[in-house]
């Protein structure tokens, strides 16, 4: 190996090196994603007559969460889903969870969720607290999320993916119809969503 | 304990309530003029409780407004017994009084954008003025003895009921409409027992007003159309029939063809093809 070869290799780790340095500051400053709503998904599921589980999906949200990962607590998330794209797979169904026996959308057209803190339980889950506001009744919710992975899309965009199941009483939010037996006060929610670097 | 069971139960406690506040009213002449409304603010308030829970003051959902405007509106109740007397006091007292109310549950609706201010306006006038003229033509029908006048009121709540349910698509509201005339329906059985019990202009203007505020409820918040919404209030022009002036010459059961005829036939009808509508497009989902 001459000694021009030598040093050639020795400035080429060099600006690895320093190219990787960079790479992890800029991995260490918080970072701003917007949710991809082609590739999330917020789904509800609700026990029917205390027999079977009925599932639903709300079809329109939007949001941005950051993500700080040097330090967890400067993260955040804000959803906003649109109440009347309820879908149950059932016309006449979606008609009654959009009225006042359920979502009363036209004067609730929103769901919304602002998180208030983020804590690291661990390298690929954080427990997320904040303000879920739903008929116009806010209430704190707490939610474990755990990273689902990173990655880049076709356009080469960075991209990441999270998901989290909580459960929530629904009475708690003034959605009182047919609690006697008809539908469970219970309703577990999935949230998994896909957010694109901005 | 059954759905039907809870409905039974709460509609009979909610009009064995009203029923005490009626006879006693009916009992105590000077009385009647103040417990006619009341008993059918109590019956109401007792089945709205019961099916809806107590709801918040001020409500956060406009619907729960029902439940408080039964009491804010017991004045045109008071207003209605008086009314023949002071015509003037009921015009403009009522009908401000209504405007007032029908406020309350439909601001919510322009605030959150799904009417523009000037769409928003137009309805709450047009609410409060089609309750005022209900009630205006509905509540002679108090002075009416014995069974029949309730039965017209029973029977508009069963069709309400059905529309509301099948058209508006909204059970609670179709729960509070069918037991609303079941309340109003428990002066069919005093009326049988009691030939001259009345059961008080302020008890059926009030009902009036109140089934109104369900059907505009349904047509703002729900999906009853504006076509089901203007059926259900020509087929509450109905009873009213039983009450006219012009008819007092005959006899009760003759008086009572007409109205009966229009809430059977038209009104059992309209629900009848909402029904069948629903259940084809509906595939197996009743509800819940």
């Amino acid at each position: 190996m001459t000694k021009r070869f030598r040093t050639r290799l020795w400035a080429h780790w060099a600006i690895l090196a320093t190219l990787a340095g960079s790479w992890q500051s800029v991995q260490a400053q918080p970072v701003t994603y917007r949710i991809d709503p082609v590739h999330s998904f917020i789904i509800f599921r609700v026990k029917h007559l205390n027999t079977g589980f009925a599932y639903g999906r709300f079809n329109t949200f939007s949001g941005t969460f950051v993500v700080d990962e040097r330090n967890p607590g400067n993260s955040s998330i804000q959803m906003e889903i649109d109440a009347n794209s309820v879908d149950t797979g059932n016309q006449q169904r979606d008609d009654h969870l959009r009225n006042p026996d359920f979502f009363n959308v036209r004067q609730f057209p929103k769901i919304t969720f602002q998180s208030t803190r983020v804590r690291k339980i661990n390298d690929t889950t954080v427990e997320v607290q904040g303000n879920l506001t739903m008929r116009g009744v806010t209430r704190p919710l707490t939610a474990r999320v755990t990273l689902t992975g990173r990655g880049r899309n076709q356009r080469g965009q960075e991209i990441i993916g999270f998901e989290t199941t909580f459960t929530i009483r629904r009475s708690q939010f003034g959605v009182n119809y047919g609690l006697n037996g008809g539908l469970d006060d219970e309703v577990r929610v999935t949230i998994a969503v896909e957010g694109i670097r901005q | 304990m059954s759905v039907v069971l809870q409905s039974l139960w709460t509609a009979g406690l909610a009009s064995v309530a009203a029923a005490v506040f009626w006879l006693l009213g009916w009992r105590l002449r000077r009385a009647h003029l103040w417990l006619s409304a009341l008993g059918l603010t109590v019956g109401f308030t007792i089945l709205y409780a019961r099916i809806l829970g107590r709801p918040d003051f001020p409500p956060i959902d406009a619907t729960q407004w029902a439940f408080w405007l039964a009491w804010l509106g017991l004045p045109l109740g008071w207003l209605a017994g008086i009314g023949a007397a002071y015509r003037w006091v009921w015009a403009w007292g009522a009908l401000l009084g209504a405007l007032w109310l029908f406020v309350l549950p439909f601001r919510p609706l322009i605030e959150s954008g799904f009417w523009t201010p000037t769409v928003g306006v137009a309805y709450i006038v047009g609410f409060g003025v089609a309750a005022w003229l209900l009630m205006t033509l509905s509540a002679p029908l108090g002075d009416e003895p014995g069974a029949p006048a309730p039965l017209l009121i029973a029977l508009l709540g069963a069709v309400s009921a059905g529309m509301l349910f099948y058209g508006g698509k909204s059970a609670s509201l179709a729960q509070l409409s069918g037991t609303l005339g079941a309340v109003v329906g428990v002066g069919v059985l005093i009326g049988l027992l009691l030939s001259r019990f009345t059961l008080g202009r302020g008890a059926v203007a009030l009902t009036m007003m109140l089934f109104v505020l369900l059907w505009a409820t349904a047509h703002g918040f729900a999906s009853l159309t504006l076509g089901q919404l203007a059926l259900l209030y020509l087929l509450a022009l109905a009873p009213a029939l039983y009450a006219l002036p012009a008819l007092q010459r005959h006899p009760a059961r003759v008086r009572l063809i007409a109205p009966l005829m229009i809430l059977l036939v038209i009104g059992g009808g309209a629900v009848g093809m909402q029904y069948r509508a629903y259940t084809t497009q509906s595939g197996d989902y009743y509800s819940y």
